[in-house]
């Protein structure tokens, strides 16, 4: 059975035709095109797909499509502040090798991008716990404490 | 041929600096395209039929009810596809792979295998119809251990091969004189070792789309490390001519030298397109890359070594078990580099080793990050910690001692140039002021009396390219375009690591221009150089002087061409950032763009360069220091501290550098402490395949990893000295991590991974 869902996305607002059994990661993947979000294990154990949903970070792969219905949901294709700008996290992520294969930073910048939004001047602890969700392979994680850490001071110096 | 001319020593514009990476950008932003991502119009889902039994022959498999079920476009089996004997690995021209594989066979070998694929119009139906295949099967007597499968009169799994299961003929390797080595021993120290089946774990599953063209032409986009590799067999497998077979591959996320295979999906993705004339997508689920990818072989290994009282190895003997699971995949390349490695690492004059390879019928083991060296320098590090036990000496004193010197005879048979152990050794002996951690207070902290804390070195040597199991080539094109940017062309995969960036600071560097100027395009095999892959730690080694060498030869055409233009010799002028300049006045100069562009009869041009590289091999270097928690109430080690002392020669790019470490590490603790794919071994099912029951080590875990990167030991076979990084820190970490252990609670393990069950064990034994 198919539904028309509508909310916004990314600042925009938009309708998806899917499916009732369809997968929020699914249906932004696949009916909207936005394939940033990246599909690691599509049963929530590797936070690949985090996307932020009315300001909650989300396993985009365990909640159903319908269930978006009227809400707001940030996605990594959203996250630049402008067409030439790029998100201190994004940023700190280029400079401090922070992403490798890449598969994950998606994910990873949406939960760090939550963690910075709540907690300002997180503690290596915070960052640490923060990112228990996410999985990733490739850095052993120092680099991206490390970029964390110094978008962190960057959002600081720019808030005074 | 190898370049044995002296190290040029300058002062470096672009390389050993962090230049910002060509590829992360994208990856920032989510443009990046990974195979998975790609749409194609009209595109099916492919999805594998995969057997529920370990060992037994079809016979019958009925696929009408699926072929009925609306939306299903086609199904393959064994009466249905080409039967082809092929290599799971496309190594070419090597010895290091076995041809002991067909697209589907009429035999199940493992549990997990596929037996059957559909192409249908979503990922569901494809889903749906698998269970509508009613496969009958005649069962088979299994063997899921290689003692069990090396027995006389165990059931053979295959009908290739030297026979007895195994995957090839005893790998051997003497020097010296054996008996007389250990009649002058002291003492000899005998044990067995063991290792366990760790996971590469990649976080993107592997994925490929499968189109063919109006001429018969295939498209195919994979997710591979080895995109020539898959272009060679799915030719020869197909029947094509390598001009109808393109492949295609932009980011991928993560190998770890487990994408190196050629799949048994890719050619089944292949043969459901060309069945039913449109694109088709075959996509991993995490189950999939467990029971259908590749993991490290689990190793059984015997060591006994002989020792003077003085600390000289006088003999080492050792026997090692590799297990291949149901296919040879890479078992013979790393059943050769793992017991050729423990020629070396610490000196020894005589020497025995046997390897072996058995096939059991559990899933397929391969390349994997440490490929086969992992195993062996696990036993050989952990041992010479107890033989400074056993002399009452600092283990770092002995292992100093021993360490491999320059110009001692590598694994590869000649000798080591770039050599840098001792080095990384003494560097980290001095910078933690080892001697005093050693004699430290060791009264537990009264807040946390449970807790024990211990101290460990481990230590090893790994080559860049696989020689001399391959005598590798690399390949690169330079062209400098009319406007006076430059193009490189590459055919060595973006695993992830930044070795594309690395490739064109070379280039710029080189060449006298920007990091800026050079753009790279890699991953179509169409259009760029013929590469062997990006595996053995090789790409900067191999593929970095290949573009050096190209690029020294476009710098040397651009000057001849504003030489002409300048209206001076060619020996006259240089060329640095950008603008070329006559030597004896630098005020009268050109830019590239200028010296490229028109001028009054003389039209813009094109100058393009290739080179190729055939070298032997370097080694790369590392110890390894540690600090871990032993927890005696609940058995969990927390690795608190990692100090990695790595030799890599030139540096190119020292942030992409040190990822490869620091990443090396997190997965080096995986499979020394927690991670293990487990197979029941009355079933052959297995037991942890999802990213839960497979434990990791993630961000609350990582210790503290304060790396330091010496370049005391470049190697003139590599672009200014530089060797490879990418498999290094995973091989030093695990003995470091057991020989801390053992200094915490001195209880002394020979496995990996060393659980919290086997701690506690451990301790009440040595208690009781």
């Amino acid at each position: 059975m198919k539904r028309i869902v509508e909310l916004t996305i990314n600042g925009e607002p938009r309708d998806m035709t899917v499916d009732t059994c369809r997968s929020l990661l699914d249906a932004l993947r696949d009916d909207v095109g936005l394939t940033g979000t990246k599909k690691g294990c599509d049963v929530g154990d590797c936070g690949a797909c985090t996307v932020i949903v009315d300001g909650e970070p989300v396993n985009a792969c365990l909640m159903l499509a319908v269930e978006a219905e009227g809400r707001t949901v940030e996605t990594v294709e959203g996250l630049q502040p402008g067409v030439d700008t790029l998100h201190p996290l994004q940023d700190a992520f280029m400079r401090h090798g922070a992403s490798q294969c890449g598969f994950c930073t998606p994910g990873i910048l949406m939960m760090a991008k939550k963690l910075l939004d709540d907690n300002p001047r997180p503690t290596n602890e915070d960052i640490r716990f923060g990112l228990s969700g996410n999985i990733c392979r490739c850095t052993g994680y120092t680099k991206i404490f490390d970029a964390i850490k110094s978008a962190a001071l960057e959002m600081e110096a720019a808030r005074s | 041929m190898n370049v044995t001319a002296p190290i040029e020593e300058r002062e470096f514009k672009i390389v050993g600096k962090s230049v910002k990476r060509d590829d992360v950008l994208e990856k920032v932003t989510g443009e990046a395209e990974y195979t998975g991502d790609v749409k194609l119009p009209g595109m099916l889902h492919g999805k594998i039929k995969r057997a529920a039994t370990a060992h037994a022959r079809i016979k019958s498999i009925d696929v009408s009810k699926a072929l009925a079920y609306p939306g299903v476009k086609a199904v393959l089996t064994h009466e249905n596809v080409p039967r082809v004997l092929h290599y799971g690995s496309p190594h070419p021209r090597s010895a290091s792979c076995t041809k002991d594989q067909y697209i589907l066979d009429d035999k199940v070998r493992f549990w997990g295998e596929g037996v059957a694929a559909v192409a249908a119009i979503s990922e569901e139906i494809a889903d749906e119809a698998l269970d509508l295949i009613e496969v009958e099967y005649e069962p088979l007597p299994a063997v899921f251990e290689p003692e069990d499968a090396a027995q006389p009169g165990a059931p053979l799994i295959h009908n290739v091969g030297p026979g007895g299961n195994l995957v090839l003929d005893p790998v051997r390797v003497n020097r010296g004189d054996i008996d007389a080595g250990f009649a002058q021993a002291d003492f000899v120290l005998e044990g067995t070792f063991s290792g366990g089946r760790p996971h590469p774990a990649y976080m993107e599953p592997n994925v490929c789309i499968a189109d063919w063209d109006g001429s018969n032409k295939l498209t195919f986009r994979t997710s591979t490390q080895t995109a020539f590799m898959v272009r060679g067999i799915l030719a020869e497998v197909l029947g094509l001519p390598l001009t109808k077979v393109r492949v295609l591959v932009d980011h991928m996320g993560g190998g770890f030298g487990a994408k190196q295979d050629c799949f048994q999906h890719e050619f089944l993705c292949a043969l459901l397109a060309k069945e039913t004339r449109r694109p088709v997508k075959m996509e991993f689920t995490r189950h999939e890359t467990f029971v259908a990818g590749r993991s490290r072989h689990p190793c059984k290994v015997w060591l006994k070594q002989g020792f003077k009282n003085d600390g000289t190895l006088v003999a080492r003997d050792m026997k090692l078990v590799y297990d291949s699971g149901a296919y040879g995949s890479h078992g013979p390349g790393v059943t050769i580099v793992g017991t050729n490695a423990a020629t070396s690492l610490y000196r020894c004059e005589n020497v025995r080793l046997e390897g072996r390879c058995v096939y059991t019928n559990t899933p397929i083991n391969g390349a994997f990050r440490g490929y086969g060296v992992v195993q062996s320098y696990y036993a050989l590090d952990i041992q010479m910690d107890e033989a400074a036990e056993r002399l009452g000496m600092d283990p770092a004193e002995l292992k100093l001692k021993n360490v491999v010197r320059a110009g001692d005879i590598a694994p590869s048979g000649h000798p080591i140039l770039g050599h840098g152990l001792e080095i990384c050794l003494q560097h980290g002996i001095d910078v933690l002021d080892w001697k005093k951690l050693r004699n430290r207070d060791r009264t537990p902290d009264p807040k946390h009396p449970h807790i024990s804390k211990g101290w460990g070195i481990g230590c090893e040597m790994h080559g860049s390219s696989a020689y001399p199991g391959i005598k590798e080539q690399g390949n690169a094109t330079v062209k400098v375009n009319e406007d006076g940017t430059v193009t490189l062309l590459t055919g060595a995969a973006g695993l992830g690591t930044g070795a594309h960036t690395a490739l064109a600071q070379i280039v710029a560097e080189e060449l006298g221009v920007r990091f800026e100027d050079v753009g790279i395009i890699h991953g179509d095999t169409d259009v760029v150089p013929w590469d062997i892959g990006a595996f053995a730690s090789h790409t900067t080694y191999l593929v970095g002087t290949a573009a050096k060498m190209a690029a020294t030869k476009v710098r040397g055409a651009v000057l001849e061409r504003a030489a002409m233009k300048l209206q001076v010799t060619p020996g006259e002028i240089d060329l640095s950032e950008g603008r070329i300049f006559v030597t004896a006045e630098p005020g009268r100069f050109m830019t590239v763009a200028e010296a490229m562009g028109p001028s009054r009869g003389i039209p813009a041009a094109n100058i393009v360069a290739n080179g190729t590289y055939e070298p032997t091999k370097s080694y790369s270097f590392a110890a390894h220091f540690t600090e871990v928690d032993v927890d005696t109430e609940t058995g969990i080690v927390e690795v608190k501290r990692v100090i990695p002392v790595h030799d890599i020669g030139r540096v190119i790019h020292p942030i992409a550098a040190q990822g490869q470490i620091e990443g090396g590490i997190q997965q080096g603790i995986g499979h020394t402490l927690t991670e293990d794919y487990i197979i029941d071994k009355k079933t052959g099912r297995s037991l942890n395949a999802g990213l839960v029951d497979y434990k990791m080590p993630l961000s609350m875990d990582m210790p503290d990893i304060e790396t330091i990167i010496l370049e005391a030991a470049p190697d003139p076979g590599g672009p200014w000295g530089a060797k490879g990084v990418g498999e290094d820190p995973i091989i030093a970490i695990g003995p470091a991590i057991a020989n801390a252990i053992h200094d915490a609670i001195g209880v002394r393990f020979h496995h990996y991974p060393i659980t919290p069950e086997d701690i506690l064990k451990a301790l009440r034994e040595k208690g009781a």
